[in-house]
């Protein structure tokens, strides 16, 4: 009988424990969290906010999860170190919690750029529930608001308050939304959507000032202009938790370094999530790739693994899903790359007018990378491509059609699967 | 646990068994009243034209589901009892994320409706209905095959 | 799977069918089955498959494609599949005019006696007076021999179907301002076979894709039917065949008798089946076949050919649309003969269960490995005689264990023609309209309704005929009908003087009872549909009841159609002026809203007469009824006299 502690309750946390009990009955499991809510969809919080959903629909398991499956939960408890010599955790408090195998799944947090005034009061991240009620209680006082970074969480913040009928706008240093998944020419549609329905963005600025006397008044940008505001969200990125294990033995760069069985250097610990950095199949580098199904899939493998079996994880790759007013939009893998660079090829179908885009990026005839706006149909089959690094050479006229879909790719998949007769 | 099949020698790429899936999943399950219905039905599995033969495409309730894993709604459940992947319409935000990460692009969003759409092998009915609509018998309902 | 009582209400047929399953027969209603769940794309009417680029279709979800190869949407699609049925609606029964008149000809060059055959076995031309009146509407002088109008009024009739301009003759029989809507709405019918032709051409790939203008054209050459084609077929069968009169018969596979040579007439053309009445009343055949140890002959009809011996000489009916299988799985038919339309080939088939013979008579309608004795109008008797002897021979051959003939047989009067309807309605002293006009003017009769069309296996037999013309006596309409619908309200009782008292509202009873006659009119086939076109022109002659067709307190309806046939008739009535509902199920154009919307709504702005769609028999009646009652109105009239 084990002793299992995994350091995290949302995606990798439960996917791992639920992995665990499907091949551990008996071993003890003890799930450690730093928030005083069970686990939730954190990826629902801005519809939440918007009132797209009752918070009831927040949680991602339902009130009897842990009983049932025999887990320990410890919420509102911040882990402040892991001690491998001993293999044992040390809280905040001060309290210790030994384990016969540790996962550490503590996410990560929003980034805060060093701007003056970025300590204020109203100014937040987007990233836990506690912060979203906390917003949420200003709105009736707010006029409005202010997004810094043009990312997935500062843009679905964004669409939460213009729901709330708040004015918003949008501040992006890049000279796009959404850098880091789109290429320019599919930002462009995103970004004309977002117009029509009243979000102001502003590209290419940078906000250079918060502005206010203890409650945020207004907002400057480097370019000088400035502008009302008493709420700021701050959406430029996340970076991983690795606090807890900056003065030990464990390895990590940008996140906790894993191997292919999600373990780190140390035998039995492992790490999963937004603070595990892993072999990206699509740049075959390790990087972090911070979404809410990696997190599933990793926490699912090294859960498996602490409980004995041998899942090799192939790696991870950028994957995100998102719809704004009608437009749907995906973007897998490798989604931009620099025009002098040969080593890649680029396949590209748009029509501006009915706000689609398809773009598909090659290397060596293996797809890594793909933008799909309007139409995101193909997007499960071209994932696949991409995962299984199959050689499109012989599909490659067939990749941009419209109904291009499994049956064009049925003799070039691993799978095995029985369908058709 | 039955699951949907197809004989490609036998599919003519009629479309019947969509027309027959949307019907089936309209409010009224008639033809002549589901096209008139406002929030207009859509067949939750599709025919595919690859190399001169018709494949149709449907959810194939996988042991393992990506979807299930992918749904950040907790939306998408697998009950073990019904060997099916459950879709919960009240969880669903319409995020596509299943959408993404099916290995058979079996799901398909319904942009008016902001559902996904997918096949449930018609759990409310005796067998689904696509079964009986083709004409040629191309859309087998059988146990397992492992 | 149905009950059988879900497939028919009419015993007989409930019965023929326990037999047909016990002998592991398979009828229509088995096929229909093995065939469902039917095309959705063809229900909807957008599936085209006019040209080799397709065969296309519409997604009737929205989501697939929304137009074929060519670019047609399904208001284009839709309306032409429909276009293409009124043609060949059009084209059954205009060539059934055209054989008719043809042979007006023949008998104008005298060739029509056959090798042996006394002379009175030949086609004669029994209503001379009728001739002169189709004379004089043709412009010719009545003065002349008989032969000669006989020989000119042939040529012009058969000048209607070559015609290319102008209107047709018999289309100035309906009322001016009728005429007028026609010539403003320009589809006036100019030629019989021109208007076929011309809106078989715009259903050609890339001609006409305004779904409108094809309905227009589309009611032009329904109009050379009903005006045209049709009303020639009837006018000139009365004319050579003699109109018919009132006259008493009986009607269900009761009709077959054990111990008599049953030959079954079937299809639609009555030049045949006159023949077939007559020849089954030759002394010589009568001998063979009591030799062979039967009673007699027995001649009985099915379909539209049935309707035309009956209303000629009262033969007895063996039973409508659906039960064409079943009289031969009664086991008692020695021969079936049949000739064109309605036809099924499954016959072919199910009489070789049985020692019946199934002969083709005509060279437009074969049956692969079926005997064939052509039928042609210079040997038309011998070619009669040659088929009933074939059946009496086959007498011998019947499996008398295998027989089982469900006993029940209606009485029924049938017979009326408009021409009937003046001499009844008017008196021994005066044929007029008069008192018709008056019943409808004081409120005894609220108004008038045509009950017409077929049977379809998709409804329960019988039922919806049945439970609308019930139900609109029961409020004082005066039903008129043909066809098969007549058949299946006659096997319920309808069509005799005593349903009157038994089903009928109070003034329709009053008007029955004084003049005689059962509150349900049969008027004869489906050529005879053109009867009721003529009867309500006379209406409107008469007075009182408005200026144009549309104005007459009136509704149509086909409770059980399957045909091209009906939907030409449908076409021809509301392009008439008349609100015309269709059972069971709608046209398949639901996939086009547009046509939809115009057939049903639009369409009345312009003709004045409109089609609707109603799967509930009940429902049907308050619509035509609340129909009548809202033209009455119009009229100035009071609301009907025993309002219930």
């Amino acid at each position: 009988m084990k002793q299992f502690i995994i350091i995290g309750n949302s995606a990798a946390g439960i996917a791992c424990v639920e992995a665990i009990r499907q091949r551990d009955k008996e071993s003890k499991i003890t799930i450690i969290s730093d928030e005083d809510y069970p686990s939730y969809c954190r990826c629902l919080i801005s519809y939440y906010l918007a009132q797209d959903v009752k918070e009831d629909k927040l949680l991602y398991r339902p009130a009897s999860f842990y009983k049932e499956n025999n887990i320990e939960v410890i919420l509102n408890k911040k882990v402040a170190r892991v001690d491998p010599k001993k293999n044992r955790i040390v809280c905040e408090d001060k309290t210790a919690l030994n384990y016969d195998s540790l996962l550490i799944a503590t996410g990560s947090s929003p980034k805060f750029p060093d701007i003056s005034g970025i300590k204020k009061n109203g100014v937040y991240g987007f990233r836990t529930i506690k912060e979203i009620k906390e917003i949420e209680g200003l709105i009736p006082l707010t006029r409005a608001a202010c997004i810094l970074g043009g990312g997935l969480i500062g843009l679905k913040a964004a669409y939460a308050l213009k729901k709330r009928n708040i004015d918003v706008k949008v501040v992006i240093k890049s000279p796009q939304v959404l850098s880091q998944m789109l290429d320019f020419e599919a930002a462009g549609l995103v970004r004309k959507r977002l117009e029509e329905n009243g979000i102001d963005i502003i590209l290419g600025n940078d906000v250079s000032e918060i502005i206010g006397e203890g409650d945020i008044r207004a907002i400057k940008l480097d370019s000088g202009k400035a502008f009302e505001s008493s709420l700021v969200i701050v959406g430029k990125g996340v970076s991983p938790n690795i606090s807890l294990v900056k003065d030990t033995e464990i390895k990590f760069n940008e996140g906790i370094i894993t191997g292919e069985l999600l373990k780190t250097n140390i035998a039995n610990i492992y790490a999963a999530g937004d603070v595990c950095e892993s072999y990206d199949i699509t740049t075959g580098k390790h990087s972090v790739n911070a979404l809410w199904p990696i997190a599933v899939e990793q926490g699912k493998a090294a859960g498996a693994n602490m409980a004995g079996d041998s899942v090799k994880y192939d790696g991870s790759l950028g994957i995100n899903s998102i719809e704004f007013f009608g437009l749907a939009v995906v973007s897998l893998g490798i989604y931009k790359v620099k025009e002098a660079d040969k080593e890649f090829e680029e396949l590209k179908i748009s029509n501006e007018k009915e706000a689609r885009y398809k773009k598909l990026i090659l290397k060596n005839n293996i797809l890594v990378g793909a933008v799909l706006v309007g139409d995101i149909r193909p997007s499960g089959v071209l994932l696949r491509l991409i995962r299984e690094r199959i050689n499109i050479s012989s599909i490659k006229d067939a990749l941009l059609c419209e109904d291009f879909g499994y049956p064009d790719m049925i003799d070039l998949v691993k799978g095995g699967e029985k369908i058709y007769v | 646990m039955k699951q949907l099949y197809y004989d490609v020698k036998k599919c003519l790429g009629c479309k019947s068994c969509e027309v027959a899936c949307a019907v089936a999943h309209s409010l009224s399950d008639e033809l002549f009243k589901a096209i008139k219905e406002e929030k207009l039905s859509l067949p939750r599995k599709k025919v595919f034209f690859s190399k001169a033969k018709n494949y149709p495409v449907s959810c194939r309730h996988c042991k393992d589901p990506k979807c299930v894993d992918a749904c950040m709604a907790a939306a998408l459940t697998y009950d073990k009892e019904k060997g099916m992947v459950l879709h919960d319409e009240a969880r669903c935000v319409g995020c596509w994320m299943c959408v993404m990460v099916c290995p058979y692009g079996a799901v398909r969003p319904n942009l008016k409706t902001k559902m996904p759409l997918r096949c449930d092998k018609c759990k409310d009915k005796k067998e689904p209905s696509c079964v009986k609509a083709c004409p040629t018998g191309a859309v087998i309902w059988q146990e397992e095959v492992k | 799977m149905s009950s059988i009582e879900q497939k028919s209400i009419d015993p007989a047929t409930q019965e023929a069918l326990r037999k047909a399953k016990e002998e592991n027969i398979k009828t229509a209603w088995d096929r229909l089955e093995s065939q469902e769940p039917q095309c959705g794309f063809g229900q909807l009417g957008v599936c085209c498959t006019v040209c080799a680029m397709g065969p296309c279709r519409i997604d009737p979800f929205g989501e697939g494609a929304q137009a074929g190869v060519c670019g047609a949407d399904a208001d284009t699609i839709a309306a032409r599949n429909l276009a293409r049925k009124i043609a060949v609606g059009a084209s059954a029964h205009s060539d059934h005019g055209r054989d008719v008149a043809h042979t007006l000809a023949i008998i104008a060059e005298g060739h029509s006696h056959s090798g042996k055959g006394s002379h009175s076995h030949d086609y004669g031309i029994l209503d001379v007076e009728k001739l002169k009146v189709l004379a004089q509407e043709y412009d010719i002088d009545t003065n002349k021999s008989q032969e000669q109008i006989v020989k000119e009024l042939s040529q012009k009739l058969l000048a209607e179907f070559g015609r290319q301009e102008g209107e047709l003759t018999f289309s100035k029989r309906a009322p001016k301002k009728r005429r007028e809507i026609w010539k403003k709405l320009d589809i006036v019918p100019r030629g019989i076979d021109r208007e076929v032709v011309e809106l078989l051409h715009t259903t050609h790939m890339g001609v006409d894709n305004d779904y409108k203008n094809i309905i227009k054209t589309g009611m032009r050459c329904a109009l050379s039917d009903g005006w045209g084609g049709s009303m020639i077929a009837t006018d000139v069968q009365d004319v050579i065949l003699g109109s018919p009169v009132p006259v008493r018969s009986k009607v269900n596979l009761g009709v077959l008798k054990e111990n008599y040579v049953n030959i079954v007439v079937h299809g639609h053309e009555p030049i045949l089946s006159e023949m077939a009445v007559k020849a089954s009343q030759d002394p010589e055949l009568v001998k063979l076949a009591k030799s062979k140890g039967a009673q007699g002959i027995n001649l009985a009809g099915i379909c539209c050919t049935a309707n035309e011996v009956l209303m000629r000489h009262g033969i007895p009916v063996a039973g409508n649309f659906l039960q064409q299988e079943l009289a031969i799985i009664t086991g008692a038919v020695e021969v079936m003969m049949v000739d064109v339309q309605c036809i099924m080939p499954a016959l072919r088939e199910i009489a070789s269960c049985f020692h019946t013979k199934l002969v083709t008579t005509s060279p437009k309608a074969r049956f692969p490995g079926v005997t064939h004795i052509e039928f042609t109008i210079d040997k038309a008797y011998e070619v009669a005689k040659q088929i009933i002897q074939l059946g009496i021979e086959n007498f011998s051959n019947r499996n008398k264990g295998r027989v089982n003939i469900p006993k029940q047989e209606m009485d029924l009067v049938a017979g009326f023609t408009k021409e009937i309807i003046f001499q009844i309605l008017g008196g021994r002293y005066r044929a007029t309209y008069k008192p018709l006009n008056e019943a409808i003017i004081s409120g005894r009769l609220r108004g008038l309704a045509g009950v017409v069309g077929c049977n379809n296996v998709k409804q329960t037999h019988d039922y919806f005929h049945t439970a609308l013309v019930k139900e609109l006596i029961k409020r004082d309409v005066l039903v008129l009908q043909t066809g098969c619908s007549a058949i299946a309200c006659a096997k319920q009782g309808l069509l005799i003087p005593e349903a009157a008292k038994e089903y009928a509202g109070k003034g329709l009873q009053e008007i029955c009872e004084a003049v005689g006659i059962p509150p349900v009119l049969h008027l004869g086939s489906c050529v005879d549909n053109s009867r009721i076109l003529s009867a309500a022109s006379y209406i409107i002659k008469e007075g009182g009841l408005g200026e144009d067709l549309s104005d007459i307190p009136a509704a149509g309806c086909a409770p059980e159609w399957m045909s091209e046939k009906a939907i030409t008739i449908g076409f021809y009535f509301v392009a008439s002026g008349v609100y015309t509902v269709f059972g069971a199920q709608p046209f398949a154009t639901l996939g086009s809203k547009n046509l939809t919307d115009y057939l049903t709504g639009g369409m009345e702005k312009d003709v004045a007469g409109r089609f609707e769609f109603c799967d509930d028999p009940l429902k049907m009646a308050q619509l035509m009824i609340a129909h009548i009652d809202k033209k009455r109105r119009a009229l100035n009239l009071k609301p009907a006299m025993y309002e219930s």
